[in-house]
């Protein structure tokens, strides 16, 4: 099988969705110092949709606090400007590719739940560790294998190719993406979270998270998800493509310095939050 | 294989026979353990009754053969997932460890785990 230009994949993300214009707005105004809560509060009450969903997400048990969140205000001042534009990015990232009649239900579920897996994986080892900035970490988790729903969606053919040689090898999706086209998603990836004008962290975490040691001075955020993606897989939380686990990049995970009997612990966290967030955005069809 | 309604199912269980909705999609495959969630996602999609492996409903419930099933199904996933990476000293741990955390799991899927 011929390797394909990348170059031609690109040309057909230019015909991909754009982010909805309440997103953008809200991206604009997350980098404007001098926007206030209530600039941010107005534009969100304009979308009803996005309205409710924040509100169900903030007064879900993932953000465990005590009492009741009823008002737009009160949810940005509690999680702050950067953790709603990341919620709402990442919710509206999902609608763009759901339902899409070809692909099973089952497996854009599952794919979803590998998704999120790795989104809640990625903030409880972030957690563990004590990075002060864990929302970022889920959305990364969140969106890490978004080139997969490129390939999917838009090189239909090529990723019947790419799966039939999964399934036949029992390799892993990367393997058989290299193969058939001479690139993976992490490249394909790459390529939307650049024209999304997604922040450099979160393009780098994409692009990077099969060899997060060569992510520059992103090194550490690569290797959380990339320790993530793997934690998610032993769990066997959602199904990502494959039936095999990624190499370990030994470098990265020296660099996190994390235990091996903190291993279980970590597992049972993720294992329950999980539970507890998969109800409140879950996949539906 | 005896038909339960969802509201009898319990995780643990594992589903005998393929389920679908009214429009013919698949949902759930045959073989599949039953989670908090599945039975909770066949609630939503509106599923009201679906076929489980067992004789009667405390058999399924107890699930003493199923579970035996299941995990040997953990075990032998796991290994064979891990297959490829198993000289890595830390993906044996991690595998391990998800062992470990996946039969504790199914003994009390309802226990809210005390190291967290």
């Amino acid at each position: 099988m011929k390797a394909l230009d990348l170059e031609r994949v690109i040309a057909r993300i230019d015909d991909l969705p754009t982010l909805p214009r309440t997103v953008l707005r809200i991206t604009e105004l997350v980098n404007d110092p001098k926007s206030s809560a209530r600039d941010l509060a107005r534009i969100i009450t304009d979308d009803q949709v996005l309205a409710a969903r924040l509100l169900k997400l903030v007064n879900s048990s993932f953000y465990g606090f005590p009492q009741r969140i009823s008002t737009i205000t009160g949810a940005i001042v509690l999680l702050g400007f950067d953790a709603i534009r990341n919620l709402l990015l990442t919710t509206s990232v999902f609608d763009l590719f759901s339902n899409r009649k070809k692909i099973s239900v089952i497996r854009q579920e599952q794919f979803w739940d590998h998704s999120l897996g790795c989104a809640v994986a990625a903030k409880v080892i972030g957690n563990h560790l004590r990075y002060d900035r864990v929302e970022e970490l889920f959305v990364a988790g969140l969106l890490h294998d978004i080139g997969k729903i490129v390939e999917m969606i838009f090189l239909p053919e090529i990723f019947k190719d790419i799966n039939r040689m999964v399934k036949d090898k029992n390799i892993l999706m990367i393997t058989a993406e290299e193969t058939v086209m001479g690139y993976g998603h992490p490249e394909v990836g790459k390529l939307l979270a650049e024209r999304w004008k997604m922040p450099p962290k979160l393009i780098t975490v994409i692009s990077h998270h099969h060899q997060p040691s060569a992510a520059g001075r992103f090194a550490f955020e690569a290797a959380i998800v990339h320790l993530a993606d793997i934690l998610c897989r032993a769990l066997n939380i959602g199904y990502a493509g494959d039936n095999k686990m990624p190499a370990l990049d030994r470098t990265a995970w020296d660099n996190l310095r994390i235990r091996t009997d903190a291993i279980e612990p970590l597992l049972t966290t993720i294992h329950k939050e999980f539970d507890d967030i998969s109800l409140f955005i879950s996949y539906t069809p | 294989m005896i038909q339960l309604k969802i509201d009898a199912l319990k995780p643990g269980m594992v589903l005998a026979q393929s389920v679908y909705n009214q429009q013919d999609l698949l949902l759930l495959e045959r073989g599949t353990a039953l989670t908090k969630k599945r039975i909770w996602m066949l609630k939503t999609w509106g599923v009201d009754r679906v076929s489980v492996k067992g004789q009667s409903q405390k058999d399924a419930a107890s699930v003493s053969e199923v579970e035996f099933e299941t995990r040997h199904s953990i075990e032998r996933e796991l290994r064979a997932r891990f297959a490829d990476v198993i000289a890595e000293p830390v993906m044996q741990a991690i595998m391990q460890a998800a062992g470990r955390h996946l039969q504790k799991r199914l003994t009390d899927p309802d226990t809210p785990d005390e190291s967290t």
